[in-house]
């Protein structure tokens, strides 16, 4: 069995790391064959944080153009422009996020990648959430639902949680603090909005879209290897995400056992259960948050209750070996049904583009109405500032005297500065 | 299956000494596809174990041709004595294998007619099994066949067994799911609890019984699913059984026995080891305390003669030159 995956690079993050470790599994078994196929021109591989896996095959896409494969799979929305460039018998994608979610609604690559779900593909998942999606966005496609694997060796389960009965609150706060929907700052403000004693780390690959931050420690970015140390020292992991996949680091946090204040993110419902080994706070509620976490600092038996449950929860969670057998069966049926009838997916993309056409439209219409505004005042302003008596009125303004004396005016003037574009 | 070695504590093979309540979860799964097996040509039972649950639940009633397949030839040798079919094929080999699925499937196919195979608390047991699912809804979806599998509910209780090969959930059951034709039956087995009241004499006596099951409190222990032309033939049903409480308690007893020898004997390697660790550190600290002395009367050589103390950062240079010179 040749399998493809399709990936942009293989640099060290979720998506890609998620993708390695099905790769590293298939590859592992009798008669498989799998070739990961780098679609970015000049992207060559890094191993940086992969060093295990060096015996995989890596292709560029030209040569891969030359190569047969039985499944091609695609793996990140930029990915499917060259699944069908290669030669296959089954073309697959492996949906990790409805990821036109990761863009503004104004971004055009939302709609990149909300079009690429309507190709005539066989759909491959890790959450059940999407596998739902997917089954009602197209009924006509086959989704299958393989579930990420924990590598158990590196977040090994604790034999038991050390209760932790005095001290701070350790919480641990880890994401792209530059992706808008993890909205890490806003799980740092919360933190800090506590008013017991807590000890907050961030996890952050990048400093300076993180900024200046109150926290007693910022770390990354972190191999698994040290995050799996750093959760083994984390009381509370917490994740304010507004859009998660399968929603994977609360979960290696529960193999340490650390528990989790999370928001009802897609993914939680995987494993998190409210009040049994986590805490589920509201969607921009930073203060109930900040509540949430004062009571598991302060209710000491309740903390210890939830980490339990979480390191419970954790043990029973499928290892990578087993998520692999799913990925290999997925692909086997993939490879032995028949391809997604093209006209039907044609058909959705066709409508998908046509509603995308129109907002697009309508943006743009907004745009040039607001665009005609700012001309119009422009002008004005131009106008105003043309005239040598009102020239004269603004040179008065170096004058502390005339500066007093227009105080009374100063409501009219901001409303004026407030119309400007 | 048994894929490790026996202890008290996992009970994977029904037999007669079973704990009452496991026995009866094997028994009704059996009771699930009895109609089907009795009226179909041939039965393949995957993972037979001793054919005992198979055998009470079958009750008078037998398919002509059985193919009975385990990992251990004794097992299926003792199914089929339970069992008593006359024809009956005994397959000894490792689920997991594609040969031996392919044994399977040329001894099923051997036989024109209705065919039926249970698969009943196997998967979990398998290295891998994919192989099985494959031949499994490959044949289904053939309509040869109408296949009955079973898992447990492992994650509910966060149970390690150490003889499963996997971990089997709600999530893991869905994932299975989708490798399942599209046309399938899915039932979740739930736990009963009950008591009943008999006549002084303990004459024997029927009840028939009404149960409300189901509901969103009903956790499963364990998910069942059913595939294949005859899928839809399987209904729900419930089984309860008087408990056989002074076989449970010899069940239970046997195994708080089996337990407290065990810790015993962990209790007496450890001290063994224990010993072993004190000898070695006396040992230990003997050498250590040989090697002060003559790392002293080196040193003492070594100043006699001029030279830099071994181990010394300037006898580690000097070393390092000495190994670099051709």
């Amino acid at each position: 069995m040749r399998v493809a995956f399709l990936l942009n690079d293989i640099q060290l993050s979720g998506g890609v790391g998620v993708v390695l470790e099905h790769a590293r599994q298939l590859s592992a078994l009798e008669g498989w064959e799998v070739t990961l196929v780098l679609v970015r021109e000049d992207e060559g591989p890094s191993w940086h944080g992969y060093e295990q896996l060096p015996h995989l095959h890596v292709r560029s896409r030209e040569r891969a153009l030359q190569e047969r494969y039985d499944v091609a799979v695609a793996t990140w929305w930029e990915t499917a422009f060259t699944l069908f460039e290669l030669n296959a018998e089954r073309y697959a994608y492996f949906v990790q996020s409805l990821e036109d979610r990761f863009y503004r609604h104004d971004e055009a690559e939302r709609l990149g990648a909300g079009l690429t779900l309507d190709l005539p593909v066989a759909f491959l998942t890790e959450a059940g959430w999407i596998a739902e999606t997917l089954r009602s966005l197209r009924p006509d496609a086959p989704c299958y639902l393989v579930r990420n694997g924990v590598d158990k060796e590196v977040f090994a389960p604790a034999e038991q949680v050390q209760p932790a009965t005095g001290g701070p609150l350790r919480i641990l706060i880890e994401g792209s603090p530059s992706s808008w929907f993890k909205h890490v700052h806003d799980a740092i403000d919360a933190a800090a909005a506590m008013s017991e004693p807590r000890h907050v780390t961030v996890v952050c690959g990048d400093r300076q879209a993180l900024g200046d931050v109150a926290a007693d420690e910022i770390v990354g970015p972190l191999s698994h290897r040290e995050m799996a140390e750093l959760y083994g020292r984390t009381h509370v992991v917490l994740k304010l995400s507004s859009v998660e996949g399968m929603f994977g680091p609360p979960l290696e946090g529960f193999h340490a056992g650390a528990t989790c204040v999370v928001t009802p993110v897609t993914g939680h419902e995987e494993y998190v259960e409210h009040g049994f080994n986590g805490l589920l706070c509201d969607w921009d509620d930073l203060r109930g948050t900040a509540r949430q976490l004062d009571l598991l600092a302060r209710d000491r038996d309740l903390l210890h209750y939830l980490r339990c449950n979480a390191l419970e929860t954790a043990r029973a969670w499928p290892d990578w070996r087993q998520s692999g057998q799913f990925m290999a069966a997925a692909l086997r049926a993939i490879r032995l049904e028949p391809q997604p009838i093209a006209a039907a997916a044609s058909a959705r993309m066709l409508a998908d583009l046509r509603g995308g056409v129109e907002i697009y439209h309508e943006h743009l219409r907004e745009r040039l109405a607001y665009a005609h505004k700012a001309d119009r005042f422009d002008r004005l302003v131009a106008r105003a500032r043309g005239n040598p008596l009102i020239r004269a009125f603004l040179r008065l303004r170096r004058y502390r005297a005339a500066r007093v004396a227009a105080r009374p005016f100063r409501p009219l003037t901001r409303r004026l500065r407030g119309l400007a574009p | 299956m048994t894929t490790g070695p026996a202890t008290s504590d996992w009970q994977e093979r029904i037999d007669r000494d079973t704990a009452p309540a496991i026995r009866g979860e094997h028994e009704l799964r059996y009771r699930l596809i009895a109609p089907l097996v009795a009226s179909s040509a041939v039965w393949a039972d995957l993972g037979c174990g001793t054919g005992f649950a198979a055998a009470a639940a079958l009750e008078g009633q037998r398919p002509p041709c059985a193919v009975l397949a385990d990992l251990e030839p004794t097992a299926t040798a003792t199914a089929a004595g339970e069992l008593g079919i006359a024809d009956t094929t005994q397959i000894a080999g490792d689920l997991s294998e594609p040969a031996t699925l392919a044994r399977v499937g040329e001894a099923l196919l051997a036989r024109a007619g209705e065919r039926v195979v249970s698969c009943f608390e196997v998967v979990e047991h398998l290295s891998s099994f994919v192989a099985l699912l494959e031949w499994a809804t490959g044949l289904a979806r053939a309509g040869e066949a109408t296949f009955a599998i079973s898992v447990p509910n492992d994650a509910f209780w966060s149970i390690e067994n150490p003889y499963h090969q996997s971990t089997w959930s709600e999530g893991a059951f869905a994932e299975l799911r989708c490798l399942l034709p599209s046309e399938h039956t899915l039932m979740r087995q739930v736990a009963l609890s009950g008591s009943a009241l008999c006549g002084w004499e303990g004459e024997s006596e029927q009840h028939r019984l009404v149960v409300r099951v189901g509901g969103e409190e009903a956790v499963a222990t364990h998910f069942l699913a059913a595939f294949g032309p005859r899928h839809r033939q399987l209904r729900t049903g419930a089984l309860a059984a008087q408990t056989d409480m002074l076989a449970q308690r010899r069940w239970e007893r046997q195994r708080e026995s089996n337990i407290a020898l065990s810790e015993h004997r962990v209790h007496e390697v450890r001290e063994e080891l224990q010993a072993v660790v004190i000898e070695q550190r006396e040992q230990l600290r003997a050498n250590t305390a040989q090697f002060d002395e003559w790392r002293a009367y080196i040193h003492e050589l070594e100043r006699a003669l001029g030279r830099p103390l071994a181990g010394s950062p300037e006898a580690m240079r000097a070393e390092r030159r000495d190994d670099a010179r051709p």
